[in-house]
């Protein structure tokens, strides 16, 4: 009995103590609203912005510096992401179109197939398989696809995706990738596509 | 049959006969699900009811007979304590007793069957050709209308092959048509339930699984997935999906086809097969 309890403890504590930090939006410098700055990469010992050397996958891909975000009810709230890792491609190509973000456009600074640094606004990315990740919550009809690096982009670079979105009521919300990145799982759906605080999070309304 | 038998026989059976009519004016009036926003629902909804109808005479009989015999022949206080006749069965009540069960439920087994077939007879899909097996792109005439639904972690999509195959995050249905659905998932084994039109169907990956509904009111249901398929699986709810009318549905898949202008969707297949099948090997 004893030993059942010490084991439970365990799995409690380690859960607890494994529980992503949260991470509140801050308010812009311009205008009303919050801001969100979120890192992925291919690997998490790659990382640039936001280094996890504690984390227990060091080789899995993932969302930093967390994926529990937390965020004012009814504000527009800007994202933008350091997007490190190359393309894996979509399995449906719907998701390469952005939806429920303001102005229907995301922002976005890129290295072209050259590797030129390239700026422009995008509704949604003309090649499907060029996704490294996207940023979903399907509950909030908010789908973003994120632009793989480019192969000739100079190394330690990243594409930068900016958008903005309302919030509604206060909730919790689930977010998500959809692009299947969990390299080395069957149809790239283990590891980091399967655990909590990689590829998903929860994105807290309130 | 002694004449005190007689009297808890009469009692009793006086006391079901009264019960069951209460019951089963009560029965009538219990709102069941899934609804009557499709004719599978309705047909559902009513065969429910049907069993909710015969079973309540049963229900109290059962209960009647407990609750009597609980205070009707129980031991007096101080009383030796002494055991009741020895009973030898009964034929013709054992006789009974399994045939009107049988009668009961060949009854309702052919009511059930009899539902589950018209469900695709209904649609008049099952004598047609469909579009799908013939590669062409229908258009939505005679108010029947395909649409496919995909599964993926976590979210179900939904192409529209009568309009090009166009693709939408929520399910939007046209009121009084017959719509057949192809359930396909393009990763691991989903189930598309739309409670309240009395639809389920497992979405499992490479393979075209179709099943009917035919609306017949107009009003928002949700779809969920009923099959276990990871982390947020709990999540993978769709509350705005809704059954509008014509008009509604044609201003809607417009505004649709002009949304999937810029994407580059592969065409209309009936399976999207995964590949590779392990990343990054």
């Amino acid at each position: 009995m004893a030993a059942l309890l010490a084991l439970f403890a365990g799995f409690a504590t380690s859960f607890v103590f494994h529980f992503p930090p949260t991470l509140t939006a801050q308010p812009t410098t311009v205008g009303n609203g919050v801001t969100i700055h979120l890192e992925t990469v291919a690997a998490i010992s790659d990382a640039i912005a936001f280094p996890r050397p504690e984390d227990p996958h060091p080789d899995w891909v993932s969302y930093l510096p967390t994926t529990v975000l937390k965020v004012p009810a009814n504000s527009v709230v800007t994202i933008s992401i350091d997007q490190e890792d190359g393309a894996s491609g979509l399995r449906n190509p719907y998701w390469a179109k952005a939806q429920g973000i303001i102005g229907g456009t995301f922002h976005m600074s890129y290295f072209d197939d050259a590797g030129a640094p390239q700026v422009g606004d995008f509704s949604s990315l003309p090649d499907p398989t060029s996704l490294g990740h996207s940023f979903a919550i399907p509950d909030l009809g908010v789908f973003v696809p994120l632009l793989g690096i480019s192969d000739a982009a100079p190394a330690g670079s990243h594409n930068e995706i900016t958008f903005s979105f309302k919030t509604g009521k206060p909730g919790t919300y689930r977010w998500q990738c959809f692009v299947p990145c969990g390299a080395g799982s069957i149809y790239g759906n283990g590891n980091a596509m399967s655990s909590f605080g990689y590829m998903q999070g929860t994105f807290v309304v309130q | 049959m002694s004449r005190l038998d007689r009297t808890h026989a009469l009692r009793l059976l006086v006391a079901w006969a009264v019960l069951s009519v209460v019951g089963v004016l009560i029965a009538m009036q219990v709102h069941l699900p899934p609804g009557d926003q499709s004719t599978q629902a309705t047909d559902e909804t009513s065969l429910l009811q049907l069993m909710l109808i015969i079973s309540t005479p049963v229900f109290v009989g059962v209960v009647l007979f407990m609750l009597y015999s609980v205070f009707a022949f129980r031991q007096t206080r101080g009383a030796a304590l002494e055991d009741g006749p020895p009973s030898y069965g009964n034929f013709r009540l054992q006789v009974a007793w399994v045939a009107i069960t049988a009668v009961i439920v060949l009854i309702l087994a052919v009511i059930g069957i009899n539902g589950l077939t018209s469900s695709a007879a209904e649609t008049n899909f099952a004598s047609s050709q469909s579009a799908l097996a013939t590669g062409s792109s229908a258009t939505a005439s005679g108010n029947r209308l395909q649409v496919q639904v995909i599964g993926q972690q976590w979210w179900f999509t939904y192409r529209y092959p009568d309009f090009g195959g166009v693709e939408s995050a929520h399910l939007m249905l046209p009121v009084d048509t017959n719509i057949e659905f192809h359930v396909t998932s393009t990763d691991v084994i989903h189930s598309f339930w739309a409670y309240e039109l009395g639809v389920k169907a497992d979405a499992n990956p490479g393979a075209d699984n179709i099943t009917y509904v035919s609306t017949v009111h107009t009003g928002a249901f949700t779809v969920r997935c009923a099959e276990l398929c990871g982390i947020w699986h709990g999540h993978m709810a769709d509350t705005t999906a809704a059954v509008v009318s014509q008009a509604d549905f044609q201003t809607w898949i417009a505004q649709v086809q002009k949304d999937n202008s810029d994407l580059h969707l592969p065409p209309y297949s009936p399976i999207y097969f995964p590949h590779p099948p392990i990343k990054g090997s």
